[in-house]
């Protein structure tokens, strides 16, 4: 029992500083990414190839005086940042980051908690994340964050609903809402090839639901000065990063167990490098993705946004999903 | 739809491997033009005699009359071979607009540009925070210093 309990809290604080960790280095990859394809070089001076630079920001933002403008709702106020942070952070903590490993006599899986209904608790801690954008919009008693806030309100729920049933394939091919059973499920044919359209829509969803570009309207900056987080600043407006980087993490760790196999290698003869490293390389493939697509394209305009959601990507998905039915029944798998 | 968006995927990813035109300035320098124009050198000849008789036309031709030369003898051809030279040359660089006019007027090549271009200074105390920009002859004739390494502020 005490074994346990140590382990798990090992495992808490290892994850968290793996999260943490990735939310930093996750800024200056992004950095990187847009200096790189913009033909420059990104921050470079700060430590060596400028590594040390999420180091310098957070210390700036935390030394940075904290403004709370005097007409805000104070409570709701300060409560938004963190219900930006706290999501992603519940999120994680069902990931399988590998196969369970034997330590000191001990079988640990790698995953805090093996939930049979992971999927289902992604979405709904998932859904808190549009709390604190609406929240942030609203008590900040200001026109630029109110309105990023219902943008943000509507378009989270319209690409919430896609994303759930992005993902139904997956689970009607696992027969399990488990996330560690789906990725076992994928020993021979990963879902990204029998699901290439879910992978697609999920990808496109996830974008939307981490109010990234080209989806980014709840804080796009040539239309609404910073959207919902324009009153906030120091570490207040970090949290919002903190969150927003997070949930990236997130939205490609269960990426790579849904679609891209989890921990099991793409062929069996590479099975020699352990799983975990597997799931890494596939988490920042997704996170690449990620920046990649944000410094490509450009914002799509709130009626397309809409029109893009209701109107193709949630008939497609159902779509999917009637399709993968039909194979299955025909296939008689079920 | 998709093609588009493809394109501009391969065209980013593309930029991102190539190279990037970053030049880290105060640790790098980009070379400049071989004809760039920086700032100003008074020439001597092989036996270090001065070039300049201070014959006017630099001063003459300037746009921006930065230039001020006051001439003296020589008679003794001590400082130069034709028994004159610029006894007081200034050049005053918050008004010189580098247009190289003055080294094509000189009939004798006595003044050239080099591609010498941090000419920053700090203010000066005293009545003029700018003198530090008026270059006298004793410092035309030096070769610039190589950049990056005594450039500007000191």
């Amino acid at each position: 029992m005490l074994a346990l309990v140590v382990i798990t809290i090992v495992k808490l604080l290892v994850l968290f500083a793996f999260t943490m960790t990735c939310v930093a280095y996750g800024t200056l990859a992004e950095r990187k990414v847009c200096g790189h394809i913009q033909d420059r070089i990104g921050p470079c001076y700060c430590g060596p190839r400028g590594l040390l630079q999420p180091l310098a920001d957070g210390l700036k933002l935390f030394f940075k005086e904290d403004i709370t403008p005097s007409e805000v709702d104070k409570p709701v106020f300060i409560l938004a940042p963190v219900l930006a942070v706290a999501p992603p952070l519940l999120a994680i903590g069902v990931i399988p980051f590998g196969e369970s490993i034997t330590l000191f006599g001990h079988k640990i899986p790698l995953v805090v908690a093996d939930v049979n209904v992971a999927v289902l608790y992604l979405f709904a801690v998932a859904s808190f994340s549009v709390y604190s954008i609406v929240l942030g919009g609203w008590a900040s008693n200001s026109k630029y964050p109110l309105l990023g806030g219902l943008r943000s309100a509507a378009q989270m729920i319209s690409y919430e609903l896609v994303l759930g049933l992005s993902i139904m394939g997956v689970i009607m091919l696992a027969g399990s809402f488990s996330l560690t059973d789906i990725v076992h499920a994928q020993k021979h044919w990963w879902f990204v090839l029998t699901q290439p359209l879910g992978f697609l829509i999920y990808i496109v969803a996830a974008t939307a639901e981490l109010n990234r570009l080209p989806f980014d309207l709840p804080e796009a900056e040539s239309e609404l000065v910073g959207g919902y987080h324009t009153e906030y600043s120091s570490m207040k407006f970090a949290m919002f990063f903190l969150g927003e980087y997070a949930n990236m993490v997130v939205a490609s760790a269960v990426g790579a167990c849904l679609f891209l196999g989890g921990w099991n290698p793409p062929f069996a003869f590479l099975s020699f490098i352990p799983g975990i490293i597997w799931f890494l390389i596939k988490l920042f493939f997704i996170f690449f993705t990620l920046l990649w697509i944000r410094w490509s394209w450009p914002r799509l305009r709130y009626d397309q946004l809409m029109t893009f959601s209701w109107k193709y990507l949630l008939p497609l998905s159902l779509l999917n999903i009637v399709a993968t039915a039909g194979v299955m029944l025909w296939m008689h798998r079920i | 739809m998709f093609g588009p968006l493809l394109n501009g995927l391969k065209i980013t990813l593309k930029h991102m491997v190539t190279p990037g035109v970053t030049v880290k300035y105060p640790y790098e320098h980009r070379k400049v033009a071989e004809r760039y124009r920086g700032r100003h050198i008074l020439k001597v000849d092989e036996e270090g005699r001065e070039l300049c008789c201070a014959c006017g036309l630099c001063e003459a031709v300037c746009p921006s009359r930065c230039i001020t030369i006051y001439g003296e003898e020589d008679e003794r051809f001590e400082k130069s071979n034709v028994g004159k030279i610029a006894g007081f040359y200034q050049i005053d660089y918050t008004r010189c607009i580098f247009c190289g006019f003055c080294v094509e007027a000189c009939p004798r090549g006595a003044i050239e540009m080099t591609q010498f271009y941090e000419l920053a200074e700090p203010a000066q105390k005293g009545d003029d925070p700018r003198a530090g920009l008026l270059y006298y002859k004793e410092r035309l004739m030096k070769e610039p210093p190589t950049l990056g390494e005594e450039g500007g502020a000191k």
